[in-house]
């Protein structure tokens, strides 16, 4: 019968077409990963939203085209150098996730290439965020990889920034979608309508881990909001601005990393270091926004 | 030509326009024993198909009144379930037992409230219902649209001290309910209807899919999976999944808190990160858990954090 070969060819191209569109989210990545959500709601998982699929997938390499992007050449002018010589990469590997339903808090590790494990400069560049500069660090010693916590506003281009010793940047990037934008606009925790726990403004926990041939991972975690100066509290005056300003890593035989900080990181900032070479009793020294000053260890015996 | 005509319209019906049956849980009771019901939850993630319906709502109907067990994702949800109460029987509704605070078992209790019904909840659970419920509601609303949550509101209400076990009597048939403290969450209640030898056990077992620890204390949960076992039962009803005659189909609950405890512990032992096992994709022991990948992704940072910078 005609009809029903034909009905079976018209509903294969259906469940062809359907399935598709649900589950191309795409080669963009090196990990696609599903959501982090806040301890509460990840008791009762939710499906995605709006989960990127083959359109966005064509979005996003558009959008990481730096030629493609409204604000790029601008920030590259600001943040590194109106000369700067800029090459942009894919051994830079940013691995977060692609679809992020909790934008107040993305964890995001970058890996470096060999090359640069010397590298002179390290700026993370959020291009639609109102502080699109999260971070940078200064290196004293060589370093493998990084790691953070930062803020997304919307879908967002995420690059990574590196000065290699030759002056070159080198660019690392990658696309994110959040499900709700306003990971810098909003309040992480809204007072209006739920109890919000802070804990002690500049605690500092550091975390030493071993890796292979002598190589170690540092891990630190810093107590502070992090106010990006664009949410409003209950009464609709805007929270002003309060973030961590510069973390100092050092151990016995120096400094190891100098890193400034911007409210984009997310509150409580974590930052991971990977050194081939292990450090000696590392210590942290924190300065904030209102000048307060907080250190790992006891700062008077210095 | 018929059957095709029909076909077509099924096909755009379901996946053209989806919002036809939005709102609309199609509660389905199954007799787990006489006068003992059951609605199974979707065996999926929240979303705005199911409208939060994932977890499972009982009810047992005594010779003067009814018991309800868990309350739903929402107000709508309670009343489609009331309303399918009642046409089983002009009893009234006299206790509600939330098994504990999540949100897709507890924030139904806001319909309740309107009747004259007693609420049971552990007070630890209680008490991170009315913390933290508001936020979870919003991000509720966000994720799958508000008209899910219509009326839907976190309230407090009268709540009278219990002594637990605590026993009663819906009318010749006696309930026992039993609180299993800091296991999957901080208050578990567990329900037995002693005439069928039913146990209700909330989410304290999984069945079908991979069970989410986010406030589970894993050595005190594994006991208790072991207490279960080994108690007499003839049906078990999960919080989320089936209904359990064989006591095999406990280990699945416990190996995966197992899996992930252990794998969290390595983690925060060695300085890994939840993105980079992420990235070395799922082992392979997990794929055979519905809802893997989710829970996964979602649970394992938290428990690595946990104990990382505890």
């Amino acid at each position: 019968m005609y009809w029903e070969k034909f009905l079976i060819k018209y509903i294969l191209f259906i469940c062809v077409f359907i399935y598709s569109g649900v589950t191309l989210s795409g080669p963009f990545s090196d990990f696609k990963a599903g959501a982090e959500l806040s301890e509460e709601l990840s008791s009762s998982p939710t499906a995605k939203r709006n989960t990127p699929n083959s359109d966005s997938l064509v979005q996003s390499i558009d959008a990481l085209n730096p030629k493609n992007s409204s604000v790029w050449r601008e920030l590259q002018d600001n943040l590194l150098g109106n000369d700067a010589n800029v090459l942009f990469v894919d051994d830079i590997k940013l691995i977060m996730q692609d679809y992020i339903e909790e934008a107040h808090k993305v964890p995001l590790i970058v890996t470096l290439p060999k090359r640069l494990y010397n590298f002179k400069n390290f700026i993370l560049i959020i291009e639609n965020n109102p502080i699109q500069q999260a971070m940078s660090i200064r290196p004293y010693r060589l370093i493998e990889s990084l790691g953070m916590n930062i803020r997304l506003e919307d879908d967002s281009p995420v690059r990574a920034a590196v000065q290699g010793d030759n002056g070159i940047w080198y660019v690392g990037s990658k696309m994110a979608f959040v499900a709700s934008v306003g990971g810098c606009s909003t309040p992480a925790c809204d007072p209006s309508v739920e109890v919000c726990e802070t804990g002690t403004i500049g605690k500092i926990a550091i975390k030493q881990y071993e890796r292979e041939a002598g190589a170690e991972r540092i891990k630190l975690k810093v107590t502070h909001p992090m106010e990006t100066g664009f949410v409003t509290d209950l009464q609709g005056e805007i929270i002003p601005e309060y973030f961590v300003k510069n973390i100092h890593v050092d151990d016995n035989k120096g400094a190891i990393a100098d890193i400034t900080t911007f409210a984009a990181l997310s509150s409580d900032p974590v930052i991971l270091l990977d050194l081939p070479k292990k450090g000696q009793s590392v210590r942290v020294h924190v300065k904030d926004s209102l000048g307060l000053e907080f250190f790992s260890y006891d700062s008077n015996t210095m | 030509m018929k059957i095709f005509n029909i076909i077509l319209i099924f096909i755009l019906y379901f996946n053209v326009y989806p919002s036809f049956s939005s709102n609309d849980f199609n509660l389905v009771p199954i007799k787990v024993s006489n006068n003992v019901f059951v609605f199974v939850g979707a065996n999926e993630d929240i979303n705005n198909k199911n409208g939060g319906a994932i977890s499972n709502t009982g009810f047992i109907i005594g010779d003067d009144s009814i018991l309800v067990i868990d309350a739903g994702p929402s107000y709508i949800y309670a009343s489609n379930v009331i309303e399918i109460i009642k046409s089983f029987s002009d009893l009234p509704i006299k206790y509600l037992v939330v098994t504990h605070h999540h949100a897709d078992h507890s924030f139904g209790i806001s319909r309740y409230l309107e009747m004259d019904v007693e609420i049971i909840m552990a007070p630890a659970e209680l008490k991170r219902y009315l913390k933290y419920g508001n936020r979870s509601l919003k991000q509720l609303r966000d994720l799958i649209g508000e008209e899910w949550f219509l009326d839907t509101k976190i309230n407090s209400f009268q709540y009278k001290e219990k002594k637990y076990p605590v026993s009663l009597n819906l009318g010749n048939r006696n309930i026992l309910i039993e609180l299993y403290e800091k296991g999957h969450s901080d208050g578990d209640l567990i329900i037995k209807d002693k005439i069928s030898s039913t146990l209700f056990v909330g989410d304290l077992v999984f069945s079908g899919r991979a069970p989410t620890i986010p406030h589970a204390n894993i050595n005190n949960w594994k006991n208790y999976i072991d207490l279960i076992s080994k108690k007499n039962w003839n049906y078990l009803i999960p919080g989320h999944g089936n209904i359990i005659k064989n006591k095999d189909e406990l280990l699945p609950t416990k190996n995966w808190i197992t899996f992930i405890d252990k794998t969290a512990k390595e983690a925060s032992i060695s300085g890994i990160s939840a993105l980079e096992i992420f990235n070395e994709g799922l082992p392979d022991f997990i794929k055979e858990y519905k809802l893997a990948k989710e829970t996964w992704y979602r649970d394992l940072p938290i428990l690595i954090n946990k104990y990382e910078f505890d």
